[in-house]
């Protein structure tokens, strides 16, 4: 079932923290909620699950406005720990269970199986407290995921993970997309999770800078750049093409900018026909270009890329 | 509604288990038992010693009069032990020379003064018995007619305190001392766990879920309940021991006066619950739970020293600032059961100071609940009261 947010503004006091913000989430579909630290994101999760009131807007769930009851079968995993540092792993996934309305003895089994399935199955008894960064990461997911919800919203999921956990949750988080999920997590490690997002929607300053599918934004966009190694100096065929310009040109790599509307195929056809072209290749933005590219020239310090 | 109530109590019971099992709780629980039992069983300890008081009697003591005692010895924890003298002044020689306790010679009953207590009055009692079942028996009683009316016994004695005597209005004291501290634990605890869920960030995972209503109540109530049976642990062996044995009295009127504590101790918590609540929601750390809750912590300790004083040092339960105090909602669950133990409050001030701070409790959890809901979304910093009472959050 489709999530909608809708015009969604909220201010604390005088600032404005949300400006009419709008997106959806597609089930079956990864969506990245992206910005930097500041942008809005908690503050726009916060809303969509209940916590906060909108100034302005609506959270919409399966055509019409979200009810209470529709975020019981949710999950939310909050940018820090939500969890118990006293009480035992297993005892921790099974409260977050009841209280999404599951029986004890399904809420127990559920429990048991997920964290079976995340490797956590030797650690039931274990004080949360006792456990290390990431298996807590791991536990504060199962939290999230135990009563197999409908939409998942996760805050910042991967921030301070090594490598090998960010894949270890991204795998987990495709496999919960390709059961019909409805998926969206916030991150401000745009490059980082620019390989999982399917859908994006950028915030700058509570403001939506940019959002769509992936693929399509990255291949629309005219900051294109395409790589060559051309054993030749003369650069005299770059002529034809006056849109193009030289990003840099040193000895093994030749890097040209191509604007929309210039075929980069063409430009590789005139650069095969100086001389032999050894390796080439057609560089789409990043995530964080794009961003930069959409949001405008100001620095971003808390902006990350990886 | 059963929804409401399945949440709350789903927090409740999670909070009431973590509590048990918390290391703090097994330690307060094993302090105060040990002050409990210590209360009862150390004056037993220092008493242990079976008194023993000696007869001394010219030739052989009377059987009867031996069997009588001895009754007497196994219902008053004594034993009794005889010495014989040939002549009254050998018998009365063993009393001032400290070997007998009582001396029985013909009609005349030598007692030591220095450490015959109540006993001379048990042989005299039992000399008479004995005489009086002779006469009876000798006028022509059966055994069982003289059984029967030696079994008679006196009305069973029960102790009336005066309504304003020291003993009740030291029990009223140490309620008074006892709520006090109770609530001042309760409370910081409360505080402390809504502060930990806020530091933790678990409260924005549970108010995607519960109510900040359901949350607070939850918490509150498990508190509620872990500090009723720490007060239980601390009151049960004082209440056995009061119970089943002789030489172990709680004063005469202490039992209403208990009850009483029991309802204001309700009330009170009821008041100050939801406001620790509130408080422990203002912090960004944990660390910070001390200084948010010394305003509340202050307010409940100026009650009770103001209440002390105008009650009990200036001994005017009836006056002005008594009546004041006991009626406050704010001071009212400590200052009420001081005053009552102090002397005799009317019902319809009793009346009116319950339901007015009974009021005032719905009212603290409609104002905590705002102040808790909002304070737990703000961090980065110690929140401020006007923070979250002004604009929209």
């Amino acid at each position: 079932m489709k999530l909608e947010i809708r015009d969604v503004a909220h201010t604390f006091g005088d600032r404005v923290a949300l400006d009419g913000v709008s997106f959806e989430v597609v089930p079956g579909v990864l969506t990245g909620l992206l910005g930097p630290n500041g942008a809005g994101k908690t503050t726009l999760m916060r809303v969509m699950l209940g916590v906060l009131a909108p100034l302005r807007g609506e959270v919409r769930y399966d055509g019409r406005p979200v009810r209470p009851e529709d975020r019981r079968h949710w999950g939310y995993m909050p940018q820090e720990r939500g969890l118990y540092p006293g009480m035992p792993a297993g005892e921790q996934v099974v409260y977050f269970a009841r209280l999404h309305g599951l029986a004890r003895t399904e809420a127990e089994h559920k429990a048991r199986g997920l964290l079976e399935e995340l490797g956590m199955a030797d650690r039931w008894r274990d004080r949360t407290d006792k456990l290390s960064g990431g298996l807590q990461q791991r536990l504060q997911l199962a939290t999230a995921l135990v009563h197999e919800p409908d939409v998942i919203v996760l805050d910042e999921p991967f921030a301070g993970l090594d490598p090998v956990a960010v894949a270890s949750l991204s795998e987990s988080l495709r496999q919960r997309a390709r059961q019909g999920c409805s998926v969206v997590f916030s991150s401000h490690q745009l490059d980082l999770v620019q390989d999982l997002c399917e859908d994006i929607t950028m915030i700058d300053q509570g403001r939506t800078v940019l959002a769509g599918e992936v693929a399509t934004l990255r291949a629309e966009s005219g900051d294109r750049q395409l790589r060559l190694h051309v054993e030749t100096t003369s650069r005299e065929w770059l002529g034809r093409f006056p849109d193009v310009s030289v990003v840099s040109d040193q000895a093994d790599e030749l890097r040209l900018a191509v604007p929309r509307g210039t075929d980069p195929l063409e430009v590789l056809d005139a650069a095969r026909a100086s001389g032999p072209v050894v390796d080439f290749g057609l560089d789409l933005p990043t995530l964080s270009q794009l961003f930069l590219a959409a949001a405008g020239p100001q620095p971003r310090k808390s902006m990350k890329v990886a | 509604m059963g929804s409401w109530w399945r949440g709350t109590a789903l927090v409740f019971q999670r909070a009431t288990v973590e509590t048990l099992r918390s290391r703090a709780f097994r330690i307060l629980t094993g302090v105060l038992l040990l002050m409990s039992l210590g209360a009862v069983l150390v004056p037993q300890v220092l008493a242990q010693e079976t008194k023993t008081y000696t007869v001394a009697t010219i030739g052989a003591a009377p059987p009867e009069l031996v069997s009588a005692l001895d009754a007497s010895g196994r219902a008053g924890e004594f034993e009794v032990e005889y010495v014989t003298g040939a002549t009254r002044d050998e018998v009365r020689t063993a009393v001032r020379e400290g070997d007998a306790t009582v001396a029985l010679a013909g009609d005349t009953l030598y007692a030591s003064s220095t450490s015959a207590g109540s006993f001379p009055a048990v042989v005299a009692q039992a000399v008479v018995s004995v005489r009086v079942a002779r006469q009876l028996a000798e006028a022509g009683l059966t055994p069982e007619q003289v059984g029967s009316l030696q079994g008679i016994r006196p009305p069973t004695q029960v102790s009336v305190g005066d309504l304003h005597n020291e003993a009740r209005g030291a029990v009223g004291l140490a309620m008074g001392l006892v709520l006090n501290l109770a609530l001042l634990y309760a409370g910081g605890t409360i505080a402390t766990a809504v502060a930990t869920e806020k530091s933790t960030r678990i409260s924005e995972v549970l108010l995607a879920v519960l109510r900040p209503g359901q949350i607070l109540v939850g918490t509150v109530l498990a508190v509620g309940v872990i500090t009723l049976v720490e007060l239980l642990v601390l009151g049960a062996p004082l209440a056995v021991a009061a119970r089943i044995r002789s030489d172990f009295a709680l004063p005469a009127v202490a039992t209403t006066d208990i009850a009483l504590a029991v309802v204001w101790f309700l009330l009170g918590f009821a008041v100050y619950g939801f406001l620790f609540a509130a408080a422990g929601a203002l912090v960004d750390k944990v660390t910070e739970v001390n200084t948010v809750v010394q305003p509340i912590s202050g307010m409940l300790l100026a009650g009770y020293l103001l209440s002390f004083f105008f009650i009990v040092m200036e001994d005017e339960a009836h006056g002005f600032w008594s009546v004041f105090l006991s009626m406050f909602p704010l001071s009212a669950p400590v200052a009420m059961p001081l005053r009552w133990a102090s002397g005799e409050v009317p019902v319809y001030q009793q009346a009116v100071a319950m339901a007015l701070t009974a009021a005032t409790a719905v009212g603290l959890v409609v104002l905590a609940s705002t102040v808790y809901r909002r304070a737990l979304l703000v961090t980065g910093h110690r929140v401020r009261i006007r923070e979250v009472m002004g604009g929209a959050v």
